[in-house]
C-alpha cells in the first residue's frame, strides 16, 4: 500500500512532466496540423542548454532555468522559420519527413556537443531543499515529506508538480483571456480565414511555437532533476509526451494534460507491477490503441478519419 | 514516373554482376602496393565488398518500403520492424532450432507477411500522421520484446548469436563473393516482381489511391485490399532482407534494428524519389555507402562522434525544401 501510494505519486509527478510536454505538441497540430517531432529534441535541449549555463558559466540555477526557456523559445522560432515556414503550403507528408530530419539534426547535434555520456545536474548547484536524504542513523528525513509506511515525497517533487500546474493554469489563461490566445484559437480553427481578418498567422504560428518550446524547457529541466541528461532524452520521453497529446485528443489543451497524466501513472504502475522493461512500451500500447479505436482521443471533438 | 527496361539498365546490370572480380584485383593492387612499401590507407576488397553486400540490403529495403512509401503514399515509420521479425525468425530458427536456411527463409518471409497484414487490418482506414505514428508504435514495441524477452532469443538484449551460413550441395555459403550474389539473387527477383507489379493493374491501383483515395474508392478500385496486398509485399520483402542479414552477420542484437533504421531507409527513399523503383536502388546506394564511409575513423575523426545522422538528416531538410520529388526524377 505504501509502495502504491509512492508509485502514484512518482507517476502524478511524471505525468506533470509529460503535459508540459504534450502540450508542445497539440498547441503546434492544433494550429498546423503538423506532428512536430523535433519537440522531444528542444526537451532534451532544454535540459542541456541549463545544464551548460550553470556548469560553463556558473550562472545560478533560478536564473538558468528562464534563461534555458527563453534560448529554446528561440531555438523552436528559429525551427519554424527555417524548415517549417516554407512548406505550409506543401503536402503535408514533406513538412513530417521535414520535422523527422530536424530532430536527427537536433538530437545528433547534442551527441556531437554535450557528447553522449548522460550527465547530470551537479547537487551543489541546485537549490539546497531540491536535494533530499534520509539519514539512516535517526531516521531523519532531509526536505522531504515523510509518507506513511517507509516512504518519502521529497520537495523537489512537490515543487515539479506545483510548478507544472501553475505553468498549465497559466497557459490555459492565456488561451483564453488575451489577444493572442485568441488568435492562436482563430488560428486553429481557420487559419486562411484568420488571416483575411487580420491576424499575422505567421507570427502567431511563431509564438505557438516559442511557447511550446518554453514549457518543454522547463519538463526537460525537470526531467533532469530527477533523472540522467541524454541526447536520446527527447526522443524516449517526447514520444511518451505525444501519445499523451493523442490520448487526450491531439490539437486539444485540456485534453494534453489529462493525457500526460494518464500516461505518466501508467508508465510507472505498469513498471512497477507489469514490467519495467516495458516502461515505455504502454505509452506506445495506449497510443495505438486509441488511435485504432478512438482517433480522437478522450476530449477531441470527432472529425471522422482524417488525421 | 515509371521504370523501364532499357539496354543502358541492363548493360548496367551486366556490370554488377562482375563487381567482386573488381574487388579481388583492388585487393591484390594494394597488397602489391604495400609489399612495395606504399600504404593507401584503403580498407581492401574483402571489407568494401561487405559494404557492398549491405548496400544491396539497403536497397531490397528501399525497394520494398518504396511500394507502401511511393506506391500508396502512406508513410511507414516503422518498416524496420519487418526486417527485426524477419531476422530474427530466420535466425531464432537457424541458430537455436538448427533449421535449414532454405526453410528460414521462406518462414521469415511468411511471418513477416502475417505481421503486415497483422498491421495494415486496424491501420487501413488511417491516413497521414496517424497512419505514421501507428507503424512507429509498432515497430518499437517489437524493438521492446525482443529486447526483453529472454526466452526468445535466449539472451539479454536480443543478442543472437552463431547464425549458421547456409549450405547447399556441401557448400558453405560464408564467403563474402557468396554473399554478394546470394543478395544480388534475391534483389533482381524482388525487384523483377515489384517492377512487374508497378506495371500491372495492382501498381496502377496503388498509385491512384495515392493521388485520391475516395476517388479511386468511387472509380470500384477495392482500397482495403489493394492497400493490404501493398503492406503484404512490402512487409514480405522486409522479412527476406531480414533472413538474409541474419546470416550475413552471423550475430545480430536488437540495436541493429533501431528506429532510426527505418528512418535511414525512407531517407533513402525521399532521396531517389518516392514511387520510383530506380529512385530507391540510387538512394540506397548513395546513403549505403556514404553511411559506411562517414564512419567516424575512416575520414571523420573519432573525437567528433558519429556524424551519419547528422547528416542523413540535413539531407532530409534540403530535399523536402529544394527537390520533395527526389535527386533522380525531374522537377516537376
Amino acid at each position: 500500500m505504501a509502495q502504491l501510494l509512492e508509485q502514484f505519486i512518482n507517476g502524478l509527478v511524471l505525468g506533470g512532466i509529460y503535459a508540459l510536454i504534450a502540450v508542445g505538441y497539440t498547441m503546434v497540430y492544433g494550429i498546423i496540423q503538423l506532428i512536430n517531432f523535433a519537440h522531444g529534441e528542444i526537451f532534451m535541449f532544454g535540459a542541456y542548454l541549463a545544464l551548460m549555463l550553470i556548469t560553463v558559466f556558473n550562472i545560478p540555477f533560478w536564473i538558468a532555468v528562464p534563461t534555458s526557456m527563453l534560448l529554446c523559445a528561440m531555438l523552436g522560432m528559429l525551427i519554424d522559420l527555417v524548415a517549417y515556414r516554407p512548406l505550409r503550403d506543401a503536402p503535408r507528408l514533406s513538412a513530417l519527413i521535414t520535422a523527422i530530419g530536424i530532430s536527427l539534426v537536433l538530437q545528433n547535434l547534442a551527441r556531437m556537443i554535450w557528447s553522449a555520456r548522460p550527465q547530470q545536474f551537479p547537487t551543489e548547484t541546485l537549490p539546497a531543499f531540491f536535494v533530499s536524504e534520509v539519514n539512516m542513523q535517526t531516521g531523519e528525513v532531509l526536505n522531504a515529506i515523510p509518507l506513511p509506511g517507509g516512504g518519502i515525497l521529497p520537495y523537489r517533487d512537490v515543487c515539479i508538480l506545483v510548478l507544472a500546474v501553475v505553468l498549465m493554469i497559466a497557459l490555459n489563461r492565456l488561451i483564453h483571456l488575451t489577444k493572442i490566445g485568441k488568435a492562436m484559437r482563430a488560428c486553429a480553427q481557420n487559419r486562411v480565414a484568420s488571416n483575411l481578418m487580420g491576424i499575422k498567422t505567421n507570427q502567431v504560428i511563431a509564438i505557438t511555437f516559442a511557447i511550446g518550446s518554453a514549457l518543454g524547457a522547463v519538463a526537460g529541466i525537470m526531467v533532469g532533476l530527477s533523472e540522467n541528461i541524454t541526447p536520446t532524452m527527447g526522443y524516449y520521453k517526447g514520444v511518451a509526451a505525444f501519445a499523451a497529446a493523442v490520448l487526450g485528443g491531439i490539437g486539444n489543451i485540456t485534453g494534453a494534460m489529462l493525457g500526460g497524466i494518464i500516461i505518466g501513472l501508467a508508465e510507472v504502475l505498469g513498471a512497477g507491477y507489469i514490467s519495467g522493461g516495458y516502461r515505455l512500451a504502454i505509452a506506445y500500447i495506449i497510443m495505438i490503441a486509441v488511435i485504432v479505436i478512438r482517433p480522437s482521443g478522450l476530449l477531441g471533438k470527432s472529425t471522422a478519419t482524417r488525421a | 514516373m515509371k521504370d523501364k527496361l532499357t539496354p543502358k539498365n541492363i548493360i548496367f546490370g551486366l556490370l554488377i554482376c562482375f563487381l567482386p572480380l573488381l574487388m579481388f584485383g583492388i585487393d591484390d593492387i594494394v597488397a602489391f602496393l604495400s609489399q612495395s612499401g606504399i600504404y593507401l590507407g584503403w580498407p581492401g576488397g574483402e571489407y568494401m565488398l561487405r559494404i557492398i553486400v549491405r548496400a544491396c540490403v539497403y536497397m531490397m529495403l528501399a525497394v520494398g518500403l518504396n511500394i507502401v512509401c511511393g506506391f500508396t503514399g502512406a508513410l511507414d515509420l516503422g518498416y524496420v520492424c519487418f526486417y527485426l521479425i524477419g531476422g530474427y525468425t530466420a535466425g531464432i530458427l537457424m541458430a537455436r532450432l538448427g533449421v535449414s536456411y532454405w526453410v528460414a527463409l521462406p518462414l521469415a518471409v511468411l511471418h513477416g507477411t502475417v505481421w503486415g497484414l497483422l498491421r495494415g487490418a486496424p491501420t487501413l482506414r488511417l491516413t497521414g500522421d496517424y497512419f505514421a505514428i501507428v507503424t512507429f508504435g509498432f515497430a518499437e514495441l517489437f524493438f521492446r520484446i525482443i529486447r526483453n524477452e529472454q526466452w526468445l532469443v535466449g539472451a539479454p538484449n536480443g543478442q543472437l548469436r552463431g547464425i549458421p551460413s547456409p549450405t547447399l550441395f556441401g557448400i558453405t555459403f560464408n564467403q563474402n563473393w557468396h554473399n554478394y550474389y546470394h543478395i544480388l539473387i534475391l534483389l533482381t527477383l524482388v525487384v523483377f516482381i515489384t517492377y512487374r507489379l508497378q506495371h500491372s493493374r495492382v501498381g496502377r491501383a496503388w498509385v491512384a489511391i495515392r493521388e485520391d483515395e475516395q476517388a479511386a474508392e468511387s472509380m470500384g478500385i477495392n482500397v482495403s485490399r489493394y492497400k493490404s496486398l501493398a503492406f503484404a509485399v512490402s512487409a514480405a520483402i522486409g522479412g527476406l532482407s531480414g533472413a538474409f542479414i541474419a546470416q550475413f552477420q552471423v550475430n545480430i542484437s536488437a540495436p541493429f534494428f533501431e528506429f532510426w533504421e527505418s528512418i535511414l531507409i525512407l531517407c533513402m527513399v525521399v532521396l531517389g524519389g518516392m514511387g520510383s523503383i530506380r529512385g530507391a536502388i540510387i538512394g540506397a546506394a548513395i546513403l549505403g555507402s556514404l553511411g559506411e564511409i562517414l564512419r567516424p575513423g575512416l575520414i571523420i575523426p573519432y573525437q567528433f562522434g558519429n556524424p551519419r545522422y547528422l547528416i542523413f538528416g540535413i539531407i532530409l531538410i534540403l530535399l523536402m525544401r529544394f527537390r520533395p520529388d527526389g535527386v533522380s526524377l525531374k522537377k516537376t
